[in-house]
């Protein structure tokens, strides 16, 4: 713990620094959702100061004036079923990891690391290729798979962090009472890893829903294209109306920010699991 | 046959039934789509009609590409810049919010960590705005300090489109590494630091000769983080520049993105994908090594 320090000059300069700096980071999402508030007019006028008026046009104009709402609908299917995938093999294979250490288990290890590190451009090509092969280039299916695997690697890591935490007594004394290995997961280990699966499938959603690549390359269909996708071509269609533009930004960005208000702690905790064992 | 050896074998078949779904599926969408690639790197091919075998034709032409070394290039200075913007900024700024501001932490820690939730799109969409040559924050605060000379289209300009990149990237992504920061400097012990300032060691003596050696391991596998992230980076160049003008800010993946589905040069595109895996790979074999006879010489190599 740290102790209570001082109040001193020091502390006063560091605090209007880190202040400042944190200001110039967050600055366009502030100026991005008061800007939505404006008139195109109000805009023109003025780019950067406060709003005088209080108008909800934008972001009328940004729902009805689009297909954002398809958009958003597409990015959730997207996100529900890579999230269901990738938490339920990350919990089975991360369990195995915690649970039982045959010798050829440091090398999984080794090899979901290495897969981590891989760039997913590299796999862009021969996956178009295998997911036209199998009729699945432009569906959700075909984003939703390739989504899922690349996010299996680091979210296995998470739940091996978490079962690492439990005492081995645990699943040994169900050992005892003649439980298999398969009940001793289902019975014993899941119910208490139901927070760090809720931590791993929060993390991923916002990764999915944040995916760029897999999406704008693998769908073509303007009914089935994601919010982030969508939106570059949105943008591109109201490049007259900035607080038209705004409101759909700020509409793409709003999950994932809702999400970290209310699930910070998981959040963070996730980002710290993950990356300590990358 | 004793409980030991029963155990081991149950154990044994169990950590197989239980690996073997998350492994096939990283198997089938990960793994074997490399590989794929290095095959498909062997031809020239269009993505319709019949591919052509072109041996080690595409390696030949790649070694020739100006414009790939330097996309290649790009990528390796957007992880040195990772390391000094993003890695030791955000321990300096961990050790300010952990040890001078404590009690601001937590809402700091938050603000930084914004960037990090929202989609990369977005925040380059909004980067669009502050670099705009007519309207742009940047270049109207440059007027406002008297630099209204230094004013111009940030990222539609060859000399300074790349440079405007690293500087959304380092803002975008410094809060994570804040955050991993955080939780490292909260783990060195507190009676550390109070030996040191019985000694009168202020706050710069103690970040320099506590916390980063007590953190090292961190920075370390923060730095390894970054490179990783930075070789990956795609959306952010993609929406604020697109690899433009004239490749000016073209990284390895904007540039296979265009051969591959632009061109419609897949052979190309997947040659250039599977080299740049095999030349990071082969960096990354070298930087150990190196980075291993250094920290055996500082001891610091654990």
């Amino acid at each position: 713990m740290t102790a209570v320090r001082r109040w001193n000059l020091t502390s006063t300069i560091v605090l209007a620094v880190l202040t400042a700096h944190v200001l110039m980071v967050i600055f366009p999402f502030f100026w991005m959702i008061y800007s939505t508030f404006k008139t195109n007019r109000e805009f023109m006028r003025s780019v950067w100061s406060l709003p005088k008026s209080f108008s909800l046009d934008a972001y009328v104009g940004a729902w009805s004036g689009g297909a954002l709402g398809g958009y958003a609908v597409n990015s959730l299917l997207i996100m529900a079923g890579a999230t269901l995938i990738t938490v339920v093999l990350a919990t089975l294979a991360g369990f195995a990891l915690a649970a039982y250490r045959p010798r050829w288990i440091p090398a999984v290890e080794l090899s979901m690391t290495a897969a981590m590190a891989i760039p997913a451009y590299v796999a862009l090509v021969p996956l178009v290729v295998m997911l036209r092969g199998a009729g699945l280039l432009d569906t959700h299916l075909g984003v939703i798979l390739p989504t899922a695997a690349f996010n299996v690697p680091v979210s296995i890591f998470i739940m091996q962090a978490f079962f690492n935490t439990l005492p081995r007594d645990l699943f040994d004394a169900a050992r005892m009472d003649g439980a298999s290995e398969w009940k001793i997961f289902l019975r014993v280990a899941l119910p208490i890893a139901r927070p760090a699966m809720f931590t791993v499938a929060i993390v991923n959603m916002i990764w999915v829903w944040n995916d760029f690549l897999f999406p704008v390359v693998f769908i073509n269909s303007p009914s089935r294209k994601t919010l982030p996708v969508g939106l570059t071509d949105f943008v591109g269609e109201h490049i007259t109306n900035y607080p038209v533009m705004l409101a759909a930004i700020l509409i793409a960005a709003i999950a994932p920010l809702v999400l970290f208000v209310f699930f910070e702690r998981q959040i963070t905790a996730a980002l710290i699991g993950g990356a300590v064992k990358g | 046959m004793s409980a030991d050896t029963s155990f081991a074998k149950r154990s044994n078949r169990a950590a197989i039934l239980f690996l073997s779904p998350a492994l096939l599926f990283v198997f089938a969408f990960v793994a074997y789509p490399v590989a794929y690639a290095g095959w498909l790197s062997l031809f020239r091919w269009d993505g319709a009609s019949m591919p052509v075998f072109l041996g080690a034709g595409n390696f030949v032409r790649l070694a020739g590409d100006a414009i790939f070394w330097q996309a290649l290039f790009r990528n390796i200075l957007v992880a040195l810049s990772a390391i000094v913007l993003q890695v030791f900024l955000a321990l300096a700024i961990a050790y300010c919010l952990v040890r001078i501001v404590p009690a601001f932490s937590r809402i700091f820690l938050f603000f930084y960590l914004v960037p990090v939730m929202v989609s990369e799109i977005c925040i380059g969409l909004l980067w669009r705005f502050m670099y705009n040559p007519y309207f742009g924050l940047v270049n109207a605060g440059l007027s406002a300090i008297g630099l209204g000379g230094l004013k111009r289209g940030w990222l539609g300009e060859s000399e300074t489109a790349f440079t405007a990149v690293v500087v959304v990237m380092s803002f975008t992504y410094l809060g994570l590494y804040v955050l991993l920061f955080v939780a490292a400097v909260r783990n060195v012990p507190e009676s550390v630091y109070e030996a040191a300032e019985i000694d009168g060691a202020g706050d710069f003596r103690k970040f320099f000769s506590i916390t980063v050696p007590m953190v090292w391991d961190a920075v370390r596998a923060n730095s390894l983080l970054a490179i990783i992230g930075s070789l990956k980076t795609f959306s952010l160049v993609f929406v604020l520049t697109n690899g433009g003008p004239n490749h000016a800010s073209e990284v390895v993946s904007t540039y296979l993105y265009k051969m591959g589905f632009g061109s419609f040069e897949m052979g190309y595109a997947a040659a250039i994908g599977f080299a740049q895996m095999v030349l990071t790979a082969l960096g990354a074999w070298i930087a150990f090594r190196y980075m291993k006879r250094i920290g055996a010489g500082a001891g610091a190599w654990s």
